[in-house]
């Protein structure tokens, strides 16, 4: 990212960064803004539900509270990987409402500043995600479309 | 200071919404037979003197004048009765009534919601002064002065004949000392004493103020005895500055002056306001004290979680695998005790929260009569199973839903004419029938109309027309077709009424009922007419149920549903013409449902021989389940699904909810009158 920014610039750039969570799903980076995230979970037993979509894989009863849980692979159409004591579930609230979404791994919480973001290019393309950015080391994350996220399907 | 007036704004908020319900009721019932009992005469002039003087306590000067002015009108109607009235006066003035009710409601709601009052009444105080006008022969245009019981024609000062007297000075700045002497007479009256005071008429004549505040507002008594009580009363009124006992046989001159700083007059209104509360209804005049206690919600809702929680953690202390194969029979039976205890605690918990749904229901006949007049379609409202009890927080949350469809029916359920419907060999009155009934776990309250019922194609062209549909025209049920209806943004009027049409109506309706777990469904048939049934769960049910598993999923069968339970063989297998798998019980065929199979589930029994057979029932529907094993009975706490997942329409396909066991795992809760449905479409 370029260096040149004044004093008016910084300003600005402190109101569009925000905290993001980062993980990774079937290789590709994600971000998902902290805002948004209650509790990183693992371990728990997922209880399967009849008749819903395969990604959405159960319920969780986090401390009497019963959260859904949805499969990040299986959502953005990947191969289903078996999950390991190391698969993290990201429980997050948007609108009020509780979903996990089941991850392949988290790596860290950055500032990310979103004015850098753009839209990602390709036609019909997996709406969960809507903007796309490149961090100063090279990695392209993609930035989680929360209220798509809980939209469900039609 | 700030947390005194808050909780006196509760108070007064909470009473005055109360009355104002309770009269509309009365209202409602009095136009139905046509004039006003003395009981309502009675129980009008109350409310409309409690919510007078409160307003003026809490200084909201317009809402004292229209529930004023609201006296006025009815003082009237007290002294000389309906006779003198012709029909369409009588129409005009219970018009007046529900219009000034609905006034009072609106400047209420503006206070709830901290905006200002509409000072400008003038419109309102001549609407209901030339009604007055007509309607008295002489041309009586003032207030009716003597409304207070106690009051006696015209005395002075001077010719206060009374052995003791009373002059009370009010704070100097305190404002309004005619309406503040008026309350104090009021106080007074309550207590059941019986005095005169001077100036008479503080209550209507503003001009007042100026002698109270320059010679003090005058009370006369006949014993001392009734001055100390008075005393009494006066002692924990606001804003009094000084008063003193003047003895008027004696010229001894006893001065008792207690400065008080605004002390909240909360204790002198609560009593005429609770005791109205409590009367309300069909109590006589005399007020029958009973032991009420309004509570805040929000503590019952932490109640009834510590409850839940308590079922659960009891469960896992006596399922605890430290305990297994010891024997412990102390401990049992003390365990059975306190099983029997925790049973009692829920109960008492649950009950706490149950109110009948009547409350909403009678809102209902007020909704219809107003859009009776405004559509000009003659209908009759028949509510049947009002004293139904549901969880408060549901009945809460029903009434505007309800409120949507009983509008729906008028507006475009029942036919605009009445040779519209003597054609169709219907009487000419419309009904719209309000039920409510329990069911075991569920509560199922419905809207029936016998209109015109819906036309399926008129709904899918509008569909069709707003991109709502998902999949070919012909591929659409009837039932699929009428929950097209609840899509956002759907309407099929081609305009938009007072009422209805702006098509936000019914697809909040199932936002708010799914919202606090329920279903809804309409059913309609053209020409006959249409019914729109909200099922729902009593909240925070804890439910008998016996635990089952499938393919090492656990399942809950609610306990009320199972008829009997038993092994069989492959032999006992029945196959009918199409397939289907029945079976022979107690001398009868059931068909057999295979929740595997249902369920799609990858893991389970396949063979008759290995699992288990199990008779359940739920309403109409009976039949039997294959599973795995019994695992045993559980009393279990439910919790709905979490709204996320309605999305997926889960509830039709036989899960109602789900609940903790007491090792932490979730177990499913199986809707059994749903799981017939559900297979029935597949097969």
């Amino acid at each position: 990212m370029s260096d040149t920014t004044s004093t008016g610039n910084l300003e600005e750039e402190q109101q569009t960064t925000s905290r993001f969570l980062t993980f990774t799903s079937d290789n590709l980076v994600f971000g998902v803004s902290t805002d948004n995230v209650i509790e990183i979970i693992t371990n728990y037993m997922i209880r399967p539900l009849p008749m819903v979509p395969d990604y959405i894989r159960g319920i969780i009863n986090l401390r009497g509270q019963i959260i859904p849980v949805m499969d990040m692979r299986l959502k953005l159409g990947k191969p289903f990987m078996e999950y390991t004591a190391s698969t993290c579930i990201i429980i997050l609230e948007i609108d009020s409402l509780h979903i996990g979404i089941a991850v392949d791994s988290v790596l860290q919480v950055q500032n990310i500043n979103t004015a850098l973001a753009s839209p990602i290019p390709i036609e019909n393309r997996q709406e969960l995600t809507n903007l796309m950015l490149s961090l100063e080391d090279g990695t392209v994350v993609l930035l989680l479309d929360c209220e798509a996220v809980i939209r469900g399907s039609l | 200071m700030d947390n005194t007036t808050d909780s006196l704004l509760e108070t007064f908020l909470f009473e005055t919404n109360s009355l104002l319900e309770q009269l509309d009721e009365r209202l409602i019932n009095a136009e139905k037979a046509g004039s006003f009992t003395e009981d309502d005469v009675n129980e009008i002039f109350r409310s409309m003197h409690t919510i007078k003087g409160s307003s003026a306590m809490l200084e909201y000067q317009s809402l004292t004048e229209v529930a004023h002015h609201i006296e006025d009108l009815f003082f009237y109607i007290r002294e000389n009765g309906m006779d003198t009235l012709d029909e369409e006066q009588k129409s005009e003035l219970f018009d007046l009534m529900f219009k000034s009710m609905d006034r009072l409601g609106e400047d209420i709601t503006r206070v709830e919601n901290n905006q200002p009052l509409d000072a400008d009444i003038t419109d309102f105080t001549n609407e209901i002064n030339s009604f007055l006008k007509r309607i008295q022969k002489k041309d009586a245009d003032s207030s009716p002065s003597a409304l207070s019981k106690a009051a006696s024609p015209d005395v002075s000062p001077s010719k206060m004949d009374a052995p003791y007297l009373l002059r009370v000075f009010f704070e100097p700045d305190c404002g309004m000392e005619n309406l503040r002497s008026f309350m104090l007479v009021t106080a007074l009256e309550d207590k059941d004493l019986t005095f005169q005071f001077f100036p008479e008429d503080v209550e209507t004549n503003s001009s007042t103020v100026g002698t109270i505040a320059e010679n003090g507002f005058l009370l006369g008594f006949s014993s001392e005895k009734d001055a100390q009580s008075a005393i009494r009363v006066l002692k924990s009124t606001s804003n009094i500055h000084t008063y003193e006992l003047i003895s008027n046989q004696s010229n001894m001159q006893e001065e008792a002056g207690i400065p008080e700083t605004a002390v909240p007059g909360k204790t002198n209104h609560t009593p005429p306001a609770g005791s109205t509360l409590l009367a309300g209804g069909s109590a006589p005049a005399s007020h029958t004290k009973q032991s009420l206690i309004s509570v805040n919600l929000s503590k019952l809702d932490k109640l009834m979680a510590v409850v839940g929680e308590i079922v659960i953690t009891e469960s896992m202390v006596i399922a605890s695998p430290d305990l297994q194969n010891v024997k412990l029979d102390n401990f049992l039976k003390s365990a059975r005790q306190l099983r029997k205890l925790t049973d009692d605690l829920q109960d008492i918990a649950m009950s706490l929260r149950i109110v009948p749904v009547s409350s909403v229901f009678q809102k209902m006949n007020r909704i219809v009569r107003d859009m009776k007049k405004t559509l000009n379609k003659d209908v009759r409202l028949t509510i049947i199973g009002e004293d139904t009890e549901v969880d408060k927080t549901i009945v809460d949350s029903i009434s505007d839903p309800i409120m949507h469809i009983v509008r729906n029916s008028m507006d475009h359920g029942i036919e605009d004419t009445v040779e519209e419907r003597l054609e169709a060999g219907k009487e000419a009155q419309a009904e719209i029938i309000l039920s409510a009934k329990h069911t075991g776990s569920e509560v199922i309250i419905s809207v029936e109309d016998d209109g015109k019922g819906m036309d399926t194609d008129a709904i899918l062209a509008k569909a069709s027309r707003n991109g709502l549909l998902t999949k070919p025209v012909e591929e659409y049920s009837k039932k699929e077709i009428l929950s097209l209806l609840m899509l956002p943004g759907f309407s099929t009027n081609s305009e938009v009424t007072e009422f209805s049409g702006r098509g936000v109506g019914l697809d909040v309706v199932r936002k708010n009922v799914e919202a606090i777990g329920g279903v809804v469904s309409i059913t309609s048939e053209e020409g006959k007419g249409s019914k729109t049934t909200l099922k729902l769960p009593l909240t925070l049910a804890i439910v008998d149920g016996m635990e089952i598993s499938i393919g090492g999923n656990i399942f809950t069968i609610p306990i009320a549903n199972i008829r009997q339970s038993f092994k069989a063989t492959n032999e006992d297998i029945i196959l009918d013409a199409s397939g289907h798998e029945i079976i022979k019980c107690m001398d009868e065929f059931f068909p057999i449902v295979r929740i595997r199979d249902l369920f799609h589930m990858e893991e389970g029994f396949t063979d008759i021989d290995d699992g288990i057979m199990m008779w359940v029932e739920a309403s109409d529907k009976s039949y039997c389940i294959f599973v795995d094993q019994l695992i045993g009975e559980q009393q279990v706490v439910v919790k709905p699904f979490p709204p996320y997942l309605n999305n997926f329409n889960i509830k039709h396909s036989g899960i109602s909810g789900c609940t903790v066991l007491g090792d932490g795992n979730i177990s499913i809760i199986l809707d059994i009158g749903s799981i017939y449905t559900a297979a029935q479409e597949i097969f």
